[in-house]
């Protein structure tokens, strides 16, 4: 999976852009505010249909325009793909070789990207939900019948809740209706959860052996997939009953208490929880080796290699790190670095790489160097 | 500056209408005022009180109809034993452009959704169980819409209805006819999976 052109119409500040790519490692080189992290979040943005770094389409429109609009032409085996998203005022818009998808879920997946950002480390140490915000992203990358089943179980959560809260007024309970609500609840949860659990085992396998690699073996990782069910066999039976058992709570305190959006994940190096009692460094080797492994993840379940995508976080790694880094790009993976500055960057990958400069939302090719010399 | 007591209370019942804003509303009201001839406003009024004196909703059913009961309720050619539940009247007229369908009604004018301060107390569904409880049926066909409301209001009545002899059967989802498998997306066809037929 390659992306050979980008073009980019009225996107944050951009007003024009077209570029193609002839290797597989492209280093966008530019100072702070000029662009950068825009141009990997206009990638992302064709992945994922959604940006990494805020929740409403119209914040990319470039100011005072009607339309945002992002277009690449990719390589996938031999066959080339042309992908469109275009964002207005009526909404989005993506389109495969020219043809509109209507659903979101048959577009998401034709590309995968991978991206490492300066925010990695919260999955690590943050807060819970930006754990199961990575759980979301990424299964949902991979699996359409997930961010289904998410969707339906967040809309049944807030039905649900608005019913507990509702409950006050009312004489007696319609618990014909409350069944309803749980029974849908329980069916989309239980699949969530299934597919949770299959996901962190595999992120395990993958996340273990790079963890020892960067940690020069001298650590452990494990993770532990924390189930708010907490239920040794997770089934449509279990998960219902669990519910049922809790209607008496559930209408005490006006909101559902049990459920996925309750879960967590667990990092522990050596036995210890690293969100907690890790030393920034076993925190920062956590989190990278969780992203290098969604590399393998990724390839194992669609047969092909994601996009990479560097924002401003490899001159950040200390040498063991970028080496291992590398060997996951190998010469396999197409990469898209940013930075302000390559003095921080190994020179094996420059060698390598196509450089771009960016200024004030312009880029252009730096040529000759790497070959010059 | 105040208008007109008479022009105020029009701009009001127009904003009660769907769709129309304040300024929609305004504009319209004075088009009436200054434009429109008074034999064309006398109709107007006349029509808008008559769909309502005239029209109404089926005491049976639910449909809006001009007769008591509605065409389709006295129709005696109707198989009667069953009743198809829908959401609202444009589904009924959906269903009945098939012209397949034979049996009985039952619109519920909505479905339960909390969030939209709709509860199961607030559809037609004391009247269903009622007609259930008179009538001789013998099959209810939950033909509400396949969205999450739509879905628990079909679970909903269902359940109300788990411990009568009442065959209780839900429209099918899955494949559009005529669609080839590799156009359908994998929430469609999971669905067409799951509720795939014996064909032997």
């Amino acid at each position: 999976m390659e992306i050979k052109q980008l073009k980019i119409t009225n996107f944050r500040n951009y007003e024009q852009l077209d570029i193609s790519f002839d290797k597989k490692v492209n280093i966008f080189i530019g100072h702070n505010a000029h662009g950068k992290t825009t141009l990997l979040e206009s990638i992302y943005l064709l992945a994922i249909s959604k940006s990494h770094k805020t929740y409403k389409d119209k914040a990319l429109i470039r100011f005072k325009e009607a339309y945002s609009k992002v277009s690449a032409e990719l390589k996938k085996d031999d066959t080339f793909l042309k992908l469109d998203i275009i964002i207005s005022n009526q909404g989005k818009k993506v389109l495969i070789n020219d043809v509109e998808k209507r659903k979101i879920s048959e577009y998401i997946g034709v590309f995968n990207v991978v991206m490492f950002a300066p925010e990695d480390l919260e999955i690590v140490k943050g807060e819970p939900t930006n754990r199961r915000r990575f759980l979301d992203i990424e299964i949902g990358q991979i699996s359409s019948i997930y961010i289904y089943h998410l969707t339906q179980y967040n809309k049944l959560l807030k039905q649900r809740n608005e019913y507990l809260k509702q409950l006050q007024q009312v004489k007696k309970i319609d618990y014909a209706y409350l069944d309803t609500l749980t029974e849908q609840l329980a069916q989309h949860g239980t699949e969530i959860t299934k597919k949770r659990i299959d996901f962190i085992k595999t992120l395990t396998i993958y996340a273990k052996k790079l963890h020892q690699h960067i940690s020069n073996f001298e650590e452990d990782l494990m993770i532990q997939y924390l189930s708010n069910y907490r239920l040794k066999h997770v089934n449509f039976e279990n998960v219902f009953r669990l519910y049922k058992d809790h209607y008496q709570k559930d209408i005490e305190k006006r909101v559902t208490q049990l459920g996925i959006q309750r879960d967590d994940i667990r990092f522990m190096v050596n036995g210890i929880d690293v969100s907690d009692f890790g030393s920034q460094g076993q925190q920062r080797t956590t989190a990278l080796a969780i992203k290098l492994s969604l590399i393998d993840f990724i390839k194992e379940e669609t047969k092909h290699y994601p996009i990479v995508l560097l924002d401003d976080v490899l001159s950040e790694l200390d040498d063991i790190r970028q080496t291992q880094l590398l060997d996951c790009i190998k010469d396999k993976v197409q990469t898209f670095v940013t930075t302000t500055n390559i003095s921080g960057i190994k020179s094996d990958l420059i060698e390598k790489a196509d450089l771009f400069c960016i200024k004030k939302f312009h880029i252009y090719k730096k040529e000759g160097e790497q070959d010059g010399e | 500056m105040h208008y007109p007591e008479a022009i105020t209370r029009l701009i009001e019942s127009y904003s009660k209408l769907p769709g129309i804003g304040p300024k929609t509303a305004e504009r319209l009201a004075f088009y009436v005022a200054n434009k429109m001839k008074e034999e064309d406003v006398l109709n107007f009024a006349k029509s808008l009180v008559a769909v309502k004196r005239e029209l109404m909703t089926c005491p049976i059913c639910g449909n809006i109809t001009d007769k008591n009961p509605c065409n389709i309720c006295r129709d005696q050619s109707r198989d009667r034993s069953v009743i198809a539940v829908v959401e609202d009247n444009k589904d009924l007229i959906a269903m009945e452009k098939m012209k397949e369908y034979r049996g009985l009604y039952h619109v519920l004018n909505g479905v339960i959704s909390p969030i939209n301060g709709i509860g199961p107390q607030d559809i037609n569904i004391k009247d269903l169980l009622e007609r259930l409880k008179d009538e001789e049926v013998s099959e209810v066909i939950l033909a509400t819409n396949t969205t999450i409301e739509g879905e628990s209001t079909a679970m909903y009545i269902a359940k109300l209805l788990d411990k009568t002899d009442i065959k209780v059967t839900r429209i099918a989802r899955g494949l559009p006819v005529g669609g080839g498998l590799e156009y359908a997306d994998e929430v469609t066809l999971l669905k067409a999976l799951e509720g795939r037929r014996e064909l032997k």
